[in-house]
């Protein structure tokens, strides 16, 4: 199931770390590289998720993230993290997190009830990296 | 003899001298769409519930853009989840269905079958398809509430009796 290729796939890139921000040079075009995978490679989810784009993610840091988000370019246009709302209210915190450019235009916090890979009622916390991110990730 | 074909070809034309529609002829087939808001915040089946004939063919198509969804049925087979469907009912699981996907299952044994989406249960993205009525020959009616279902589940399956007297309950429309 693909579900248990993310967790393969975190097993073997546990030692690697991730490219952050103060990489970002490495990640502002599409494919990032290791450690991130294509999120429509591992999970049964649309290559281009309309409102997210095109995902990766280091399977080590699930399920919060960074998750990469790149327009139908390429092009680095959102960092996005996905909290689950009842580890939250049971106390873990996600701290630290990377991001995938220092450049944030505007947030947007929303609530999803779930995905693969993400099953648990979650919130969005999307970084949109410039002002027309979030059009060119629309659609 | 006449093979079934022919015979349903003779029945459609007396039927179409009665002017009644020949489509009554053919096995029966309803859809139930997957469906969600743009952000994923909603997610549901449409219809939530549903009645049809012993024989139906239901077709589950994935309407929403941005997720993927199952249509799987509560049975000991399938997870070791409750069984809510017909003991004498064949279980199905349709796998993740992309934007677009379809999936098709025929509903023979009369009786209640509770069905959920595998990443979207604890969200309560459940429905309920009653096969024939009460009385009919092997029918098995809802099953009870149990532990291995989150309440948001639960409340999910609209009443058997509304199904019955209604048809098809859309989401704005179950309790």
């Amino acid at each position: 199931m693909k579900t248990a290729l993310l967790v393969a796939a975190a097993t073997f890139l546990l030692p690697v770390g991730s490219a952050l921000a103060h990489e970002e040079g490495a990640l502002q075009m599409s494919p990032p590289g290791a450690p991130y995978i294509q999120v429509s490679d591992a999970l049964p989810l649309p290559e281009f998720i309309p409102g997210l784009g095109t995902l990766f993610v280091d399977p080590a840091t699930l399920p919060a993230g960074p998750f990469l988000a790149y327009d139908h370019d390429g092009r680095l246009s959102a960092t996005i993290y996905m909290t689950p709302l009842d580890d939250l209210r049971n106390g873990t915190s996600y701290d630290g997190l990377g991001v995938g450019s220092h450049t944030v235009s505007s947030v947007d916090i929303y609530y999803n009830a779930g995905h693969p890979g993400v099953e648990a009622p979650h919130a969005h916390v999307v970084l949109f990296h410039d002002e027309d991110a979030k059009s060119r990730l629309a659609e | 003899m006449p093979a079934r074909r022919q015979v349903l070809a003779i029945g459609g034309g007396v039927f179409a001298a009665l002017g009644r529609p020949r489509a009554l002829w053919a096995d029966p087939v309803e859809s139930v769409e997957m469906k969600g808001t743009a952000r994923g915040e909603r997610i549901w089946f449409a219809p939530v519930g549903l009645a049809v004939m012993p024989g139906t063919t239901v077709r589950f198509t994935n309407r929403d853009p941005g997720n993927s969804h199952t249509s799987t049925a509560y049975h000991p087979d399938i997870l070791d989840r409750q069984l809510r469907i017909p003991p004498d009912a064949a279980p199905w699981d349709s796998d993740f269905l992309l934007p677009g996907e379809s999936f098709e299952v025929t509903l023979t044994v009369p009786g209640v079958y509770d069905y959920y989406c595998m990443p979207h249960e604890m969200a309560g993205m459940v429905g309920r398809i009653v096969v024939g009525r009460p009385g009919d020959p092997g029918w098995q009616g809802a099953a009870p509430d149990s532990a291995d279902l989150e309440p948001d589940a639960l409340a999910g399956f609209p009443p058997v009796d509304e199904i019955l007297a209604k048809g098809r309950i859309l989401k704005e429309e179950a309790r």
